[in-house]
Formats: structure tokens, sequence, C-alpha cells
């Protein structure tokens, strides 16, 4: 008998176009969404050489400093090369300026450098940084002479090599000996959230196939559930069966899922296939504990249900990020009790966690979450579900 | 006889309605018992809680002279119920559902193969194997929903309204099959509000209203208490008041209903009621489109009983 | 009237819906909102930095903290790896800097210590990088060249005090068409999403089979009925770009009602409409009910990914936006996103904006040739 109504689950299941649509299609529908929208925003954030103007006049033909600075700046041999830098009249900058062709242009004046822009902006700012920096040189050069030239005084030489004590300070200046050490982690990459999100939708997706499989066995939900239940087999025997096909249908579904995002979409998972492997088990068990949970709980049809679960998935998905993933950072940060009972949150994090974290345990806090998840409700499902007669029907 | 079922003092309140009051009745073996009754009379209330898939208040339920519970599973396994909303799967076919419902019963697969043809052709299917049910039109759905409430040939049989919205086709072919049943041998408990089905199917019939009984008895028992004997249905060309005066002072009539043109009059007594009436029409120089005679139906008998009619 | 009444009982039935669509679009369109910094005067931008100090009070540690809270935004987190880490992980902070024990000390005795740092790989966390490493720069130099501690962080600070002028040329406030922009950009997708479901719904249940053949029996015209239908669709949608549109006007206050703003609004109404007209498309190419809600969600959420509505569309890819021309929403979001830079409003530069405006309309007839085109050729099938 359990493998009868298993066979049959499976076939009731695969056949129904809308349950395959929501919890097969529509994943990989949205990752490719994801992918298509998101797969340039990380590389918009690594800095591009920025376009430039500088007005040509006599004050900066004669400002060595400025002079060395910028070719230094612009040169297309040197790696760290920031400016693009076209020399043209003030007339033809403001053009391209309005056009939005570079970020700003300088104008030598006297003793001063003015910046034009057209908004406030990163780019911007870091063309006024720069600035600022040869600036400082100019002054700390100016500084440095100034005090060598005084110590000299002070020692009674007045023979003073004002070159030697320039190129001195300039040496100083050049010898580029900054030590700053860079310990972040390499996975840094935070659009994987979305994906993880994804995976979390999904997988709590597949709660409309246990909800779906479930009601075929309550009388008071389905004309077929009163069938079911005056027939001569107990109605775990049948529930369990049905969701062990459930569970199947949906570990394929996010198996096709992970392959597809892998292999198309080079999401990064981590270097734990196992673990990734355990968490998404585990993730179907909750999703399709919650399932069993509305069928078994909520007394309104099957479309109705389909609603509220839709509803909770998309909900737990939005405070785990897939709507905006600083939300999944803020609701960590300031409510993270809403974790404990979000499973999308769960899921996602666990990803997470394997993602950018060298420790496990906050991998393996989520997964006793999601199993404690799973637990509970099926412990409440079962609880109802023994109460095996209805005052209506 | 034996008893198949026994039902002592069911009582059965929803919030503030009692659906079933003090019901008692019993199912004899081999019988077709019609039970009848307008919507909301407690039919399938009544159906439910035998089945026990409904808690009630009190009352004693025994089938095959066991207490039926939830967990009565030898009991249930001789049980098959074919309820009102077709319980089917749109996602498997014709074939596909019998054997899953009977798949539910019978282990054995040569076995069961054969039971799923025999309900095929029952109903007779034969031409649909292969279709899934959104294919199909209403009474031949109908067919299959009464195909997976009985493929496993159980001994006892609810038929919940199976003929609603049927055609007729559909329902003579469900009708054989029930008798067909029947003679197989096994007891069927059918609800209806089709008269004619109860009269020509029905070995025993319980009237229901309000969740009590109001009557019970054959066919011919229930028109035998009936008061009215005979009805006369007949349409004048024109109709006046004086003509009616008359008419209501014949003899043995209960009542007279007057309709546009059309006039029926119910008698109490058989007594060459129509040969009375036409004679006095010709005295009155009174010409007719139509006359005619029946005898009580049913639906009369009900009418008589609950002041309402079946149908609505 | 019928036709009209079951239009609107569909509505009231799938009230819920239409309120899910409408409420992303407030939390989604308003939670891009930019409080208003008047951006006619240069603001550095400040990259979110967090300071690990294990160092004691020194005054040279001090200073360089002091010059730090100046030019960045300091974020405090709690005293935990993991929690800057996540900090970090989701640009909460773009740059955390470590500032071991004795750094003050050893520095001002002319040792060189390293500064270990995590950053994000981006624009802020460079700008906080040239930004620190100006400061150790200079610092360098003094510390070689001097070892009085009070004399160092003078001539520090000295050195770091300039701040070149800066001009801004843009007259436009930028924040609230910034915020204005992302609204309507949004609102392509709830407009998409709610005219579609619920127009795709009623006019499916209006074909199916039963009905139909009531309505073809019923002394009703053919094509009145079909106009009728027409007509509750079009009033339909004309109420929920009203809906918007007051919607709009409480989120965006008085600028909604400039030029812009009202170009802003005929250009929604264009595309509420194309979504009209898409909507009777897909519901004369659909039988069935229960498709309705994936299909939608695939059109307006692919739309909206595709085109921009929901990621700027200069952070999509060249070929991702090549692509989605061939979508409606692609013109509707271009129109907006021109009309946000725009620094004059006259015939010349809404050039652009009116050619966007008249592909939509393109756009709009094409789906109704399909459409009629579809009906007719359903019609003489069935």
């Amino acid at each position: 008998m359990f493998f009868h109504n298993f066979r049959y689950s499976l076939k009731i299941l695969t056949r129904n176009r809308t349950l395959l649509f929501w919890t097969f299609i529509f994943p990989i529908l949205l990752g490719t969404f994801f992918y298509l929208a998101f797969s340039d925003i990380e590389k918009n954030e690594t800095l591009d050489v920025i376009n430039i103007a500088i007005i040509p006049n006599d004050s900066y033909k004669n400002n060595k400093i400025y002079n060395e600075a910028f070719k230094k700046l612009s040169d297309k041999k040197n790696k760290d090369r920031l400016f693009n830098i076209k020399y043209i009249d003030e007339t033809r900058a403001k053009k391209l300026l309005n056009k939005k062709k570079i970020t700003g242009y300088l104008n030598f004046e006297d003793e001063d450098i003015k910046i034009t822009v057209l908004t406030s902006g990163i780019n911007e700012t870091i063309l006024r940084y720069v600035i600022d920096e040869v600036k400082s040189e100019e002054t700390i050069i100016n500084t440095l002479v100034k005090n060598e030239a005084m110590n000299d005084i002070k020692k009674g030489n007045y023979n003073i090599d004002y070159n030697k004590i320039y190129m001195n300070a300039n040496k100083l200046l050049n010898s580029d000996d900054i030590k700053i050490k860079d310990i972040s982690n390499n996975n840094l990459s935070y659009t994987m959230i979305e994906y993880y999100t994804l995976i979390a939708m999904a997988a709590l997706y597949g709660s409309i196939i246990s909800m779906f499989i479930t009601n075929y066995y309550l009388a008071n939900m389905n004309s077929i559930g009163k069938r079911v239940s005056i027939s001569k087999i107990s109605k775990f025997k049948l529930l369990f069966s049905g969701l062990l096909s459930s569970y199947i249908i949906q570990v394929f579904g996010l198996l096709l899922l992970f392959l597809y995002t892998i292999f198309v979409l080079k999401v990064d998972y981590g270097t734990n296939f196992n673990l990734v492997m355990l968490l998404s088990l585990v993730s179907v068990l909750a999703g399709l504990s919650l399932g069993v949970a509305v069928s078994v709980l909520i007394k309104k049809n099957d479309n109705a249900k389909t609603g509220i679960l839709i509803g909770i998935t998309m909900l737990g998905c939005f405070l785990s990020g897939m709507m905006g993933i600083t939300m999944k950072y803020i609701v960590d940060k300031n409510i993270p009790i809403l974790n404990l009972i979000n499973p999308a949150s769960m899921i996602t994090d666990g990803f997470y966690a394997l993602y950018y974290y060298n420790t496990l345990d906050r991998y393996y806090f989520d997964i006793i979450s999601l199993v404690l998840f799973s637990a509970i409700m099926l412990v409440i499902s079962i609880k109802s579900l023994r109460r095996q007669k209805y005052d209506s029907i | 006889m034996e008893n198949v079922i026994e039902v002592k003092n069911l009582t059965k309140e929803y919030k503030n309605l009692k659906a079933i009051d003090n019901l008692s009745f019993n199912v004899y073996e081999g019988e077709i018992l019609g039970l009848l009754g307008p919507n909301g009379s407690g039919k399938s209330t009544t159906i439910n809680c035998i089945l026990s898939l409904l808690n009630y208040q009190s009352g004693n339920i025994k089938i095959f002279s066991k207490k039926m519970e939830p967990n009565s599973y030898d009991i249930k396994k001789d049980i098959g119920v074919i309820f009102q909303d077709v319980a089917v799967f749109n996602e498997l076919t014709v074939y596909e559902n019998i054997d899953y419902f009977c798949g539910l019963y019978i282990k054995d697969k040569i076995l069961r193969k054969e039971y799923v043809f025999d309900a095929i052709k029952l109903v007779g299917l034969e031409d649909f194997v292969k279709f899934y049910p959104k294919q199909l039109s209403g009474g031949l759905l109908r067919r299959l929903n009464i195909a997976c409430g009985i493929a496993h040939k159980p001994r006892l049989i609810f038929l919940d309204e199976p003929t609603v919205a049927v055609d007729p086709q559909s329902r003579n072919n469900i009708l054989d099959g029930i008798k067909q049943l029947r003679d197989n041998g096994a007891t069927i408990i059918y609800t209806t509000h089709y008269m004619e089905e109860v009269e020509l199917l029905c070995d025993r019939i319980i009237i229901l209203d309000k969740g009590k009984i109001i009557a019970e008895g054959s066919s011919d028992e229930l028109k035998k208490n009936a008061t009215t004997v005979e009805k006369i249905t007949v349409e004048l060309t024109s109709i006046t008041k004086e003509i009616i005066d008359k008419i209501e002072t014949l003899k043995n009539i209960d009542d007279v209903y007057i309709n546009d043109n059309i006039v029926v009059i119910t008698y109490k007594k058989d007594a060459n009621n129509l040969e009375k009436l036409i004679d006095l029409l010709k005295d009155n120089n009174v010409s007719y489109n139509s006359i005619f005679s029946e005898r009580p139906t049913l639906n009369d008998v009900f009418l008589e009983l609950t002041g309402k009619d079946l149908r609505d | 009237m019928t036709v009209f009444k079951t239009f609107f009982k569909v509505v009231k039935a799938y009230r819920g819906t239409i309120i899910f669509y409408t409420i992303l679009l407030i939390v989604f369109g308003g939670m891009n909102f930019q409080t208003n910094d008047n951006s006619m005067t240069f603001t550095n931008t400040k990259p979110d930095i967090a300071i690990v100090n294990k160092d004691s009070d020194n005054p040279i540690t001090n200073n360089l903290i002091k010059y730090l809270k100046k030019n960045a935004k300091i974020i405090k987190l709690d005293d935990s790896e993991s929690k800057r880490n996540d900090a970090l992980f989701y640009r909460d902070v773009n740059y955390i800097i470590y500032i071991p024990k004795n750094y003050g000390k050893t520095i001002s005795e002319g040792k060189k210590v390293e500064l270990s740092i995590k950053k994000t790989p981006d624009y802020n966390a460079y700008l906080a990088y040239i930004m620190l490493k100006r400061y150790l720069k200079v610092q360098n130099i003094y510390t070689k060249t001097n070892t009085d501690e009070r004399e160092i962080i003078k001539n520090i600070n000295n050195s770091l005090d300039n701040n070149t002028k800066v001009k801004v040329m843009s007259k436009l406030n930028t924040t609230e068409l910034s915020n204005m922009n992302s609204y309507f950009n949004f609102a392509s997708y709830s407009i998409m999403a709610i005219v579609i479901f619920i127009v795709c719904l009623v006019l499916s249940g209006f074909h199916e089979e039963s009905i139909i053949k009531r309505t073809i029996i019923s002394s009703m015209d053919y094509k009145r009925y079909n106009r009728l239908i027409l007509i509750s669709g079009i009033i339909y949608t004309i109420i929920t770009w009203l809906v918007f549109t007051i919607l709009g006007f409480f989120l965006l206050k008085e600028t909604l009602f400039s030029l812009r703003g009202l170009i802003y609004l005929f250009n929604s109404l264009l595309f509420t409409m194309c979504s009209l007209t898409i909507a009777l498309l897909v519901s004369s190419l659909l039988n069935n009910k229960n498709a309705v809600n994936g299909i939608v969600n695939v059109i307006a959420l692919g739309s909206s990914f595709l085109c921009g509505a929901f990621v700027p569309s200069s952070f999509l890819p060249k070929s991702v936006l090549n692509f989605s021309k061939i979508l409606p929403t692609y013109w509707y979001i271009n129109t907006n996103d021109t009309l946000a830079k725009l620094e004059i409003i006259n015939l010349n530069s809404l050039r652009n904006v009116f050619s966007n405006m008249i592909i939509i309309l393109i756009f709009i007839l094409v789906f109704i040739i399909l459409n009629n085109i579809i009906t007719k050729y359903k019609r003489k099938i069935g």
C-alpha cells in the first residue's frame, strides 16, 4: 500500500503543470533574471579610469609638481593609472562635462586650483582627494626644504644646495613604503545572497507540493480526502508515502536548480559540497513540513492555501534579502530573533556561512534551526491529524 | 434479514442547528435503501456520521454488527462510497484513477487489474480508459466517480446523489450499474432527490426532513399512506368563477389548484372521478383542450408530508 | 452594466493581491529614497569605515583617528569579528582598519608598523584607501625627519590641511529627482503586475466556454459585449493609474507637479495603457486560469529585471539592455532616466523623451493588432 500510494503520488505531482512551474521553472527563471540584472553590479563597483580635463594654461604648465603628478597618474603603463586626461580649453571642457563625458575639469589659477564638477559623487571625490594629495606633497616638500635649510643655517652652513635638498625631499616622498596589509576574505560577492535566497525560495515553494498532496488525505478539505479517509488504510501511512514522493520530487527540482546556478549562472557555494547537500536536504524538509502544517491547520481552499504559502515564502525571502540584500543585514543586526522563526533566513544564512565563514558554528546553528523548525511543524500537524473525526466537513 | 447497518438515536448538532435529530433506522442485507429528502434535510450528514467522518453528539452506529470508528479498518475494507462531489485526480487517467482507489484495498496486482476492468465495464467506460477526467463529459465523469468507489467490490455501498446533473444516457447506465451491484449481493444506500430513480430502484425508502424520519416504507406503502389518490389536470379554454365553484362541489375533492387556464384537482377517494368531471364540464358547456388523470407520485407524498417540493 | 459589475467583483475578490503589489511599491520604491541634502555645494563622498583600536591613549594614534573621523563616516559595530565580517559583506562598512597595540609609540620611535585592513572590492573602499594612504605617507615622512611627537602631529596636520575648491555646475536637485525616478521605475513592476493579473483573470473568466455560450445567446450583441469588456478594462486601468498617481503625490509631494513630474505622469499613463494591451493579448492566448499567476510573474518580473526597474539600468550589462529594447518597459524606464538627468526642459531636450513615447505607442498598436488577429483566428477554430 505504501508503495502503491507513493507511486501514484509521484505520477500525480509530476503531471501537475502549475506545481511544476512554481517549483521547477520559476526559480530557474528568477535566477536567470537575477543573473542578467546583477552580473555587472559588482563589476561596476571596481574602479574605472576617470575621465577628466585640464585647461592647459600657463599656470599649469609652469607647475612642475602637478605636471609630474598628472603625467604619472595618467600613464597608460602604470597599473595604478587613475585618470584619462584631455587637455582642452574651458568652453569645450564645459560642454563635455554637461554631456557627462568627463567627471570634472581642473583650472589652475595662479597659486590655486579650481575643480569644476557636475554633482557630488564618488569619482568627483576621488578627483578632489588626488588634487588634495598632490597639494599635500607640495606642502611637504616646502616644509622639508624649509626645515633642511633651517638646519643647515643653524649649523652655520650658508651655502645651501637647494637642488639637493629638493631631490632628497622628493626621494623621501616617493619612497612608497606604506605598509597596509589586506586581511579580508576573498569571498565578498554579496550578490551571492540573491542566489541563496533563491534556493531558499525554491525549497520553501516545495511546501506547495506537500500542501497539495496532504490535502488529498484530509476529509474536511477535499472530496478525494473523504474517499481516502473511508478506505482501509491509515491516514499516516498515506501521508508519509505521499510526503516521501513530494520530498523526492523537490530534491530533484532543487538539484536541477543547483546544476543550473553552478554551471550556467556561476554561483559560488563555497568549497564544501557535502555540507551544501546536507543544507539542501534539510531545507527541503523544512519546506515540506511547512506545507503540511498549512494544509492541516488552515481551513481554506487550495488556492487560498497556495496564496498563503507563496506569501509566507516571499515575506521570508524578503526578510532574508531577496529584494535587497541589505534587508538581511538589517534583520541580522537589529532583530535577529526574526531569524529564529524564518526558515528562508535559516537557509540563506546557512549558505552564506558556508561561503563566507571559515568556521562552521554558524552553519550548524542554521542546520539545527531548520531541523527544529521542521520538527515543530510536523508535530503540530500530526497532533491535529490525530483527531480523525471532524465537526463539520 | 441480517442488519448491515444499525443507527440508534443519532443526534448531530452544528453550532446552532440540529442537523440530525434522534435518528434511528436499520439497513438490511441485499436491499437498496433510498434516503430521500430536500436539500439540507440531513442526508449527507447522516452518511458522514455513519462513516465516522463526522463527530456527533450522541447515538450508536454499528456496521456489520460492529461499532464503527475511524480506525475500524476491518469494517472499512468492505465499504464503498460515492460522494456528491466528483472525487478523482485530474492528473490521472480513467484507468489510473480506478486503479489508485482500488489499490487502497486490493494489494494483489493481478486481481486488482481484473477488478478495475470489472468496474470499467460496469459503468461503461471501456472506450475512455486512457482519457483524463478533463476530457470527459459530466455524465462520464460521474460514471468514473462511481467506478472509483466500487472497484474493490464492497459489500456495502453508499451513493450520495450520484446522478446530479447527468445526461439521460449516463443516468440509465448508472442506474443499471447500481441494480447490477445489488444483484451481485451488495447492500446499497442511495440518496437522491430524483423521485423516479427512487421509485425505480429502491426496495425501501426513508424520507428525511429537518433531520428526522417522516415516513418509511416501500414506494407502494408510502403512496398508500397518502391522502391523495388521484390527480386530474384539465386545461380549459376559458375559466370562470362559476365553473370553479361548480367543480368544488364535486365529491371526494381534496383541493383545487388554478394556474392560468389549468386546473389541478386532487381527490381523496378513487370513484370514477374523471367521468364525473367530464360530465360536469359537458353539462355546463365548458370546452377544454386536454384532460388527464394521474395516480399520485412520491413527489406528491413528499409534498403532503413536508409542504416542500423535492426539487427545490 | 453586468460586464462592468463582474469586472469589479473580480477586482474585489483579488484585492489582497492588488494591495500586495501596491505595498511592494511603497516599500521598495520608497526604500531607495534618499534624505534630501542640498547638493548645490560640493560634499565629499565619505566611505563607511570601522576602526578597531587596540592601542592605548596615544597622541599619534588619536590623531590618525581624528583624521579618519573627519574624512569618513565611522560606523560603530559590536566588538566581535563576526559582526565586523558581516558588516563588510553587506557593505555596511567598506573598510576596516585594525590599529595594533603600541602603534603610536612605535611610530613615534621612527619604526614602521604594518596596519591590517579589511576592505570591500569597490569605489568606496578605494576612497578609504587613498585617504589612509595619504595620511600614512605624510606620517612616514615626518617621523623619518622628526622625533618630537607634538612636532610630528603639527606637521602632519599642516600638510593635510588643504581643501581644493570645487565648483558644482548642476542646478538640479538630484535627490528629489532620483527619488521620483526610483518611484516611477519601480511602479512599472506594480502597474504591470496589477493590470495584467486582474485583466487576465477577468477575461479568462469571460472567455470560459460556458459563459461565452451564455453571452452569445443572450440578447446582448457580441460586438457590443466585447466593447463593454474593453471599456471596463480601460476604466480599471485608469483607476489603477490614478491610485498610483495619488500615492506618488504622498511620497514625492510637490516635485510631482512640476513640468518634469507631469511628463513622468504622462509617461506612466502611457505605460499603464500599454500594460492593458499586453493583458488583452495574453488573455487571448491563454485558456487556463491557473496559469495567470505564473505568466504575470514571468512578464512583470522579467521586464522589470531586464529593463532596470529594480537595478538601475546603468548597472545592467550592455547585452541585456540591447535585448530589453524589445520590451516596452525599456522605453518607459529610459524616458524616466532621461527626465531625471535633464538640466533644462524644452522641446529640443525632450526629443529623446518624445521618440520613446512614440515607440511605446507603436507597441500599443502592435499588441492591439496582434490581439485582433488572434481572436479572429480563434473564433474561426471554435
